[in-house]
């Protein structure tokens, strides 16, 4: 079963545009795209509909990573899936054009935080995903599997960008 | 003879574009008038893979317009998607096809794999209910719709072809589809006697959305922002990008709740039953 990521044009044009704003300290922002599942003939889809920005406070100051978020900040993205009933797929932009890749750090705290979502939306899958101007990469934690699953991404909009085939790291 | 389609003369589309319409895929909802003229014109550019849906069969009355249709059809009986096939696969044996004699609404989890919903479809409630699914799972649909007009025992020809993007606005937006229009078709419901429909109508129609089609997947112009509406005058056989597009929001106020998107039966269990 292939997992796809799915938002509009809109949407990703909105996201790059705020994750690309400097932070007082912060190198990157992150930010979690609210999804709602479904099941086609062949994939699980994550429909994004919005966006939960993490606030400039809620930022650690930790020269170590791009961004680390604190831990109100991590409350806040729970609540938010635990009020909004939604799928989190945490989001950062690498600044450059062509495929994308995890860090090593990224990989360690996404296998961390990721699931912890299953604390407040057992049933849904969550994920994370580091896009470039025009390429993702992601990582998708499907209910009742252990390891995470590749996740392709799929931007719509004029012109389609359904071609953004990715890999689990 | 390979059987490979030959695409040298569309390679101006850009270089990956073989491969982006190869790795395509497209539902046609509605396989008449106007499908049957996408199909037959996806097939040309080549598309690779197709999901062809229509529940009814060829009547004679269809001889009028409907691509690749043939009297021997009539006579046989022909399911419309037979004959869509027939046609794609004369073009393209390499295509893919699937054909589903149902109504769309029975194959939704197929209609969920696919890049762009055509639709082809006669009614307004139809064409309402098929942009309402659309938009919960993020599928672009490309509407054609034409009609002739009556007006002091004169016939006018008009149509429009529509991009409905999600996230952009839709037909509510545009005015196609209203509470008033809904209510004139139902209480028209089983009314006798068939719309008029001609052919050369809905080859233009089927052609410019095969051009919204391929600004879509294709890497031709992306600079150059789609019209969402085309309006086409059969009378004066003019097309023009609508007057409405000036007074549209930027984004659809009908469709845009994090709500409306997905499975909203959705549980855990759905995943046992899928490798």
């Amino acid at each position: 079963m292939r997992t796809v990521l799915k938002l509009t044009s809109a949407l990703f044009e909105d996201l790059v545009q705020r994750l690309r704003e400097p932070h007082g300290f912060a190198a990157e922002r992150v930010a979690f795209l609210k999804c709602r599942p479904a099941l086609s003939a062949t994939s699980l889809l994550l429909l994004a509909g919005g966006i939960h920005y993490v606030e400039d406070e809620d930022y650690l100051d930790d020269p170590s990573a791009g961004a680390t978020v604190g831990r109100s900040g991590l409350r806040k993205a729970l609540q938010s899936a635990y009020m909004e009933s939604v799928s989190m797929v945490h989001v950062h932009i690498h600044e450059h054009r062509g495929r994308p890749s995890f860090s090593r750090t990224d990989l360690r705290e996404n296998a961390l935080f990721v699931p912890d979502f299953w604390n407040v939306q057992p049933s849904l899958p969550h994920g994370a995903a580091v896009f470039s101007f025009d390429s993702a990469v992601g990582q998708c934690w499907i209910p009742g599997c252990s390891s995470p699953s590749g996740l392709e991404v799929a931007v719509v909009g004029s012109p389609m960008r359904c071609t953004w085939k990715v890999s689990n790291g | 003879m390979a059987n490979k389609l030959n695409l040298q003369r569309q390679s101006f589309l850009g270089a990956d574009s073989e491969t982006a319409l190869g790795h395509s895929r497209a539902a046609l909802v509605g396989l008449g008038g106007g499908g049957s003229h996408v199909a037959q014109q996806l097939a040309h550019v080549g598309l690779g893979n197709f999901l062809l849906i229509d529940p009814d069969f060829i009547e004679d009355t269809n001889l009028n317009r409907l691509i690749g249709g043939t009297v021997k059809d009539v006579r046989l009986g022909t399911a419309k998607v037979d004959i869509a096939e027939r046609v794609i696969k004369a073009v393209n044996p390499a295509a893919g096809v699937v054909k589903r004699l149902e109504n769309w609404a029975e194959v939704t989890a197929e209609l969920l794999d696919v890049d762009v919903i055509f639709a082809c479809v006669d009614s307004i409630g139809c064409r309402s209910e098929l942009e309402s699914f659309a938009r919960q799972f993020l599928v672009p649909l490309i509407d054609i719709g034409m009609d002739v007009h009556e007006s002091n025992g004169e016939f006018s020809i008009g149509g429009q072809v529509m991009l409905s993007m999600p996230g952009k606005p839709c037909m509510r937006c545009m005015g196609l589809v209203t509470d008033d229009a809904l209510a004139k078709e139902v209480a028209l419901y089983g009314a006798a006697g068939g719309k008029p429909q001609v052919v050369w109508p809905n080859g233009t129609l089927a052609s410019i959305a095969v051009g919204f089609f391929m600004k879509l997947v294709t890497p031709w112009e992306t600079h150059k922002a789609i019209p969402l509406l085309l309006e086409y005058d059969g009378d004066l056989q003019t097309v023009a990008p609508s007057n409405k597009l000036v007074y549209l929001p930027a984004y659809c106020k009908h469709f845009d709740s994090l709500n409306e998107l997905g499975d909203p039966f959705w549980t855990a269990d759905a995943l046992a039953h899928v490798e």
